[in-house]
């Protein structure tokens, strides 16, 4: 496998996990209840049980 | 955050539209949105003020309400917050109550109720300017002594007026809190009031305040009772009785508490306010022309016209440089990779060309918030909300749904989580299920592409225009119907009038709308340099490979005297056609043909179900790979231009005719696009029914409708 292939490779490789981490982290804030947007703008106030 | 987060806690209340936002931000320094009507703040907002004297606090902004009495989630919040029943967050040590100065009777009304907790408390007369302005002259000392010795100070949040003195109402509430002059309840309802109190207390086994007694009593909103764990068995009786006892004093339980606390407000505030001379007229002037019953609408058409043809027009030269810039940094990156050429074709054709056409539309999105700034903050978007009323209140959505789905032209998100200022849960889903039709801002830059490369050149400026305003038109034609069957038929919602406060016209401020404009462009380049720039990449190797070199040496061989950059043109298009992308685009294709797509827009298509934007950048990489890294010139709009059919019945003829490219634009008006909107209507709406529902009553609307559009105007014209 040549270098070339090697780059670009691992430049598609980042971008997918990256991809994947931050729908994977948008997922669990949504779980914990917090906003469901993949921008991590606001937090939900949850009212004590 | 700093210290001051462990150290002292202040929240700022009041009713909407009281300038609470503008006075949070003076404050703080802290930027957050500014609206012009009600109902705009719903998320926690909090930012550091400095007192002046040595301490830092932090000051909590919490949404805007008209009483304690919580009918909506965001003032169930409040409630919350100011009790201390947040999770991981602490009881204010102080309340900043804002006051509307032109409006202090009812205004008082929360800072009353908010007395009952027994916080400390300062009161700033917002929009002083206004109150002076007509005429109105309040002795705050006077007031100050009535209420107890709590700090008032007059303030102008928009002028930055003011502000010093609310620092130093709240450092002296601070360090000697004054608790503000509570009503006195007659004889009766006090009674009522202790026996709430000691049942409940009976039966949860933990201390009541008096203010979860005058929720428990006065409230038809079990929520307090909820909370404190009192089972409706068991308080069912207590409660009955103790109502009774209130209508025996005289008094209707559900209206006790507002007769008592304004009879109280009354009594305080006699003497405080002196009426003068004014111009309060003036907004009442301009709004007999711009709410006219026929005028209103007919201005309002014209307004938005000029809107859009403002955003093309003003955008047309930065758009130019831009795409300068992009062919410029392609024929820098391009040249030194001949060797390598993978690696220019992932840089040069997927991310330079991908991005690039997506941040071409920069210049754009930059007007298109200053125009919404400017309407917002001048105070037109209250009035055009009370428009919009009165064309589509019939559809049975409740007033309050008007806020949200205005704001939905923005973006759905915040406009899903503003749906939580509908009390009637009903109502409040019927409105979350309509608000993704309404035309965000991610669906801008993809009408935009379509009328700069077919309707302008072909027929002209205006039309672009009106193209432009129909399709932002489309998502409420069939939002409106929607609604009707869901609210009239589905879950039966009960009609609940209106009541918005509009607010008076001024001049909008530059910083603040210069402020949004700012924010707004960051959030566009931040997404085009994060998810676009990764998805381009994906995109990109997905119609890149794989290479057989069986295809060239295949080409070449048919084609032995054509000119080199002919067969290499023939060689790329080949490549793009055998990619995964290619092959998986051509096996979809066939449910799109009805809409007159080819393969490479129904790959566009299907690449932006995440996100509806994508269709531009991917558009943008599908195109340049067919072109090849040497065609650095070409704009993604000449390529769309110059692409034809290559087999089938319509070989020869454009891709993108008038009627595709319609189908195409209203395809992208109807269709549940982006991810996170999904994921917050399946938030707001309790689970996945609702928001699995939206997609595919969405999806399935989009494609009956574009191929509605496709076959009409293909047969017309």
């Amino acid at each position: 496998m040549n270098l070339e292939a090697v780059i670009v490779g691992a430049i598609i490789g980042v971008a997918a996990g990256w991809l994947i981490r931050r729908w994977l982290a948008a997922a669990r804030r949504r779980k914990e209840g917090g906003c469901a947007g993949d921008c991590a703008c606001a937090t939900k106030l949850k009212p004590k049980k | 955050m700093s210290n001051s987060a462990a150290g002292l806690l202040v929240a700022l209340v009041g009713n909407p539209n009281t300038g609470k936002s503008t006075l949070f931000n003076a404050l703080t320094g802290l930027r957050q949105r500014v609206g012009n009507y009600p109902g705009v703040t719903v998320a926690r907002k909090s930012g550091i003020c400095d007192l002046g004297d040595g301490r830092k606090v932090e000051l909590l902004d919490l949404p805007g309400l008209y009483s304690l009495a919580a009918a909506s989630p965001d003032e169930q919040v409040v409630i919350d917050a100011l009790s201390g029943n947040i999770v991981g967050a602490r009881r204010p040590d102080a309340v900043v109550l804002v006051v509307d100065a032109t409006n202090l009777l009812r205004n008082l009304f929360l800072a009353s109720q908010v007395a009952e907790l027994g916080l400390p408390v300062v009161i700033a007369l917002n929009q002083a300017d206004v109150a002076k302005e007509q005429g109105l002259r309040i002795d705050t000392g006077l007031l100050s002594r009535r209420l107890g010795g709590v700090p008032v100070v007059l303030t102008s949040a928009w002028q930055g007026e003011g502000i010093l003195d609310v620092r130093r109402g709240i450092a002296r509430a601070l360090t000697e809190p004054a608790p503000m002059k509570r009503v006195s309840w007659p004889t009766d309802i006090a009674g009522a009031l202790a026996e709430v109190a000691a049942a409940a207390a009976a039966d949860t086994g933990r201390p009541i305040t008096e203010a979860e007694a005058q929720r428990l009593l006065f409230d038809t909103n079990p929520s307090t009772a909820e909370r404190l764990g009192w089972a409706l068995a068991r308080r069912e009786k207590t409660l009955r009785v103790a109502r009774d006892r209130v209508r025996h004093s005289g008094y209707n339980p559900m209206a006790a508490e507002p007769l008592v606390h304004y009879a109280h407000l009354r009594l305080i505030l006699e003497g405080v306010v002196a009426e003068g001379l004014g111009k309060a007229g003036r907004s009442a002037a301009v709004d007999r022309l711009l709410l006219h019953r026929f005028l209103g609408p007919v201005l309002f058409l014209g307004i938005m016209l000029g809107f859009f043809g403002s955003v093309f027009w003003l955008a047309k030269f930065p758009m130019e440089w831009i795409q300068a810039g992009v062919d410029w940094t392609k024929s820098i990156v391009a040249p030194p990779l001949d060797a390598y050429p993978m690696l220019q074709s992932l840089l040069a054709d997927g991310i330079i060309g991908g991005v690039g056409a997506f941040l071409v539309f920069l210049p754009q999105i930059l007007i298109l918030f200053l125009f919404i700034g400017i309407l917002e903050d001048s105070g037109y978007m209250a009035r055009a909300a009370f428009i919009m009323d009165r064309l589509f209140s019939w559809c049975g959505l409740n007033g309050k749904s008007f806020v949200p789905l205005l704001s939905g032209f923005a973006c759905a998100i915040p406009s899903l989580l503003s749906t939580r200022t509908i009390e009637d849960p009903k109502a409040r889903l019927a409105t979350a299920f309509v608000v993704p039709f309404m035309s965000c801002s991610a669906r801008f830059p993809v009408y935009a592409l379509m009328c700069a490369a077919f309707i302008g050149p072909v027929y002209g400026p205006g039309w672009q225009s009106v193209v432009m305003i129909g399709m932002h038109c489309v998502g409420l034609l069939f939002a409106v119907p929607t609604a009707f069957v869901l609210t009239r038929l589905v879950l039966k919602v009960k009609p609940q009038p209106f009541v918005l406060e509009l607010p008076r016209y001024q001049m909008p401020k530059s910083r603040d709308v210069l402020w949004r404009m700012w924010q707004n462009a960051a959030e566009f380049v931040s997404r085009a340099g994060t998810v676009i720039f990764a998805i381009t990449i994906i995109v990109w190797a997905l119609s890149y490979f794989p290479r057989d070199p069986a295809v060239a040496e295949r080409i070449q061989a048919a084609h032995p005297t054509a000119a080199p950059e002919v067969v290499t043109a023939k060689i790329q298009a080949a490549y793009v056609e055998q990619s995964y992308m290619g092959r998986f685009g051509k096996a979809v294709q066939p449910v799109f043909d009805p809409l007159g797509f080819d393969w490479k827009i129904t790959v566009g298509v299907l690449a932006s179900f995440p996100a509806r934007e994508v269709i531009v950048s991917t558009l943008g990489v599908t195109y340049s790979v067919g072109e090849g890294a040497e065609a650095d010139s070409q704009h993604l709009r000449k390529a769309m231009q110059d692409a034809k059919w290559s087999e089938g019945p319509r070989a020869g003829t454009p891709i993108f005719s008038l009627a595709a490219v319609l189908a195409l634009m209203v395809f992208f008006a109807l269709c549940s696009q982006c991810g996170p909107t999904v994921a917050t209507l399946a938030q707001e709406t309790g689970g996945w029914r609702w928001a699995a529902g939206s997609f595919v009553y969405m999806t399935a609307l989009a494609w009956l409708a574009g191929t509605a559009v496709y076959q009409v105007v293909s047969r017309l014209s």
